[in-house]
């Protein structure tokens, strides 16, 4: 990955954190005294890398794994913040690179009980244990594998 | 099935076995763990996003993650 681009990333991840939520181009923009002209065009070669994730219409962050900038059924309490994930796996890796604890909501897949699971000190709480993470064998969406261009 | 992709978007948490069962619904399965592997798989995954040193990994280093809490086998060989 290019040098310019692994600055642009590195920024962008860091707004997210101090924010809460993903940054818009111009907040990148002025946070790292980019023209968000600039911005707008990294981001896209970062999408291109499997980086992050651009909402096809808006060009705005859609996914920053594992964050996810739009609401989904996967919400984290973590770092006195609340965030959304973009699925289980994410849900965990939020408090993993926050390295905070934290509180996953959301619900069994099958039943649609409330499924909450506090992850403290990077175990999930005696509780949750008897949960069960399923992953699919087949379809769409975002892979975890795609890498990442060095 | 050969070598696939793990799906982010899809994986879902169950309330057990049982559950996983009446969703599939007939379907073929994929692969299931428990919540303490999934947490342990998160933190050797995403642990190193806010780094500032962060470079992205090989498919080796990602396989290598997997091999190492025991993710073995057809479906976690990555694409």
């Amino acid at each position: 990955m290019d040098p310019r681009d692994l600055r642009l990333r590195r920024l962008t991840y860091r707004l997210i954190v101090e924010l809460g939520r993903a940054p818009t181009a111009a907040e990148t923009a002025a946070a790292g005294a980019m023209a968000e002209a600039g911005v707008a065009r990294g981001w896209q070669r970062l999408h291109d890398q499997h980086a992050l994730v651009l909402d096809a219409e808006t060009a705005a962050i859609r996914m920053a794994n594992p964050f996810s900038a739009v609401p989904t059924p996967y919400r984290v309490l973590a770092g006195g913040r609340s965030w959304h994930a973009n699925c289980a796996w994410d849900a965990f890796g939020t408090c993993a690179a926050l390295h905070v604890d934290g509180r996953i909501e959301t619900s069994c897949a099958d039943c649609g009980d409330a499924l909450h699971v506090a992850v403290v000190n990077r175990l999930p709480d005696d509780e949750s244990r008897a949960s069960i993470a399923s992953f699919p064998r087949t379809g769409g969406g975002t892979t975890s594998s795609s890498p990442e261009a060095r | 099935m050969g070598r696939h992709r793990l799906h982010l978007k899809r994986d879902e948490l169950f309330r057990s076995e049982e559950h996983i069962e009446r969703w599939l619904d007939g379907r073929a399965p994929g692969a299931t763990i428990s919540v303490g592997t999934l947490c342990d798989l998160a933190h050797a995954w995403w642990g190193d996003r806010l780094a500032e040193d962060w470079l992205p990994r090989t498919r080796e280093e990602n396989q290598a993650i997997l091999e190492r809490l025991g993710l073995t086998g057809e479906f976690w060989l990555l694409a």
